[in-house]
């Protein structure tokens, strides 16, 4: 049974990181800019799925708030503010060297991190304390909170002067 | 489980590599924004991957909170600059 949840697990990980890629791909491919924000939204709702199956116990909970908060407010404000422009479609640029560029950058990154896994011994995490970690918060970290609430509320003003087109 | 944590970082680092490169082949000031927010996925995916390899469950989910919420303001005032400038130049392309 264990062995079935665990390749069930896998499966459905694949399923989404594939879906991750792909939409990263149609991202940075696309030629409008509208169609590339729509697909942040589904590498939004894909990351956020990894990451719920990475440890369901404990991830689950930054997986919704990765919903709401990432994909219900970033992406949906990006894709609707964007029909304000009007030529949405890129203009197709040719740099020779960036995709060498970006395998150096993909080849450094997971070198760096080979070399810094390699004496880690793995460890199951344990499930999360929702009292723990509304504690957590307030106690130690209060001040990134408020500059938090702070910079939403500013997001909040400045969406109000978008709209009012001031 | 730990071969999906190394699987998350496998994929996080895929998804570093197709920001990057959305980040130097385009002249679209959106595409760039869009790229950047590959790249803060990928990061996010990253930093649950080696918390789970490890065993942290709380630290990961105050940080990512903490920067999906500074993520937004981000957008909205990078959406801001980008509106100026489109009123300006009259055009989303970079120089």
């Amino acid at each position: 049974m264990y062995q079935i949840a665990e390749a069930l697990q896998l499966t459905l990980f694949s399923i989404f990181a594939i879906s991750s890629v792909a939409a990263s791909i149609f991202i940075v491919s696309s030629k409008n800019v509208f169609y590339s924000a729509i697909s942040l939204a589904i590498l939004g709702i894909s990351i956020a799925a990894d990451i719920a199956l990475l440890d369901p116990s404990s991830y689950s909970i930054y997986s919704v708030f990765h919903v709401l908060l990432y994909v219900g407010a970033t992406v949906v404000f990006l894709s609707v503010s964007l029909v304000m422009f009007r030529g949405l479609d890129v203009r197709e640029v040719r740099i020779s060297w960036a995709p060498v560029v970006s395998l150096i950058v993909v080849a450094f990154v997971f070198v760096a991190v080979l070399a810094s896994l390699s004496n880690v011994p793995p460890v199951e995490p344990k499930p999360v304390n929702l009292v723990v970690l509304a504690q957590d918060v307030l106690n130690t970290y209060w001040f990134p909170a408020f500059i938090l609430i702070v910079g939403l509320l500013t997001t909040l003003v400045e969406a109000i002067a978008l709209a009012r087109r001031e | 489980m730990i071969l999906v944590s190394y699987y998350g970082i496998a994929l996080s680092i895929i998804l570093v590599g197709a920001g990057t490169y959305g980040l130097l082949n385009s002249k679209n000031i959106i595409r760039i924004l869009l790229s950047s927010e590959i790249i803060l996925n990928s990061s996010i995916l990253f930093v649950f991957s080696l918390s789970s390899l490890i065993g942290k469950v709380y630290n990961p989910i105050i940080f990512s909170v903490f920067a999906i919420g500074m993520a937004l303001t981000e957008v909205v005032v990078a959406f801001a600059s980008i509106i100026l400038y489109y009123r300006v130049k009259g055009s989303l392309e970079v120089e």
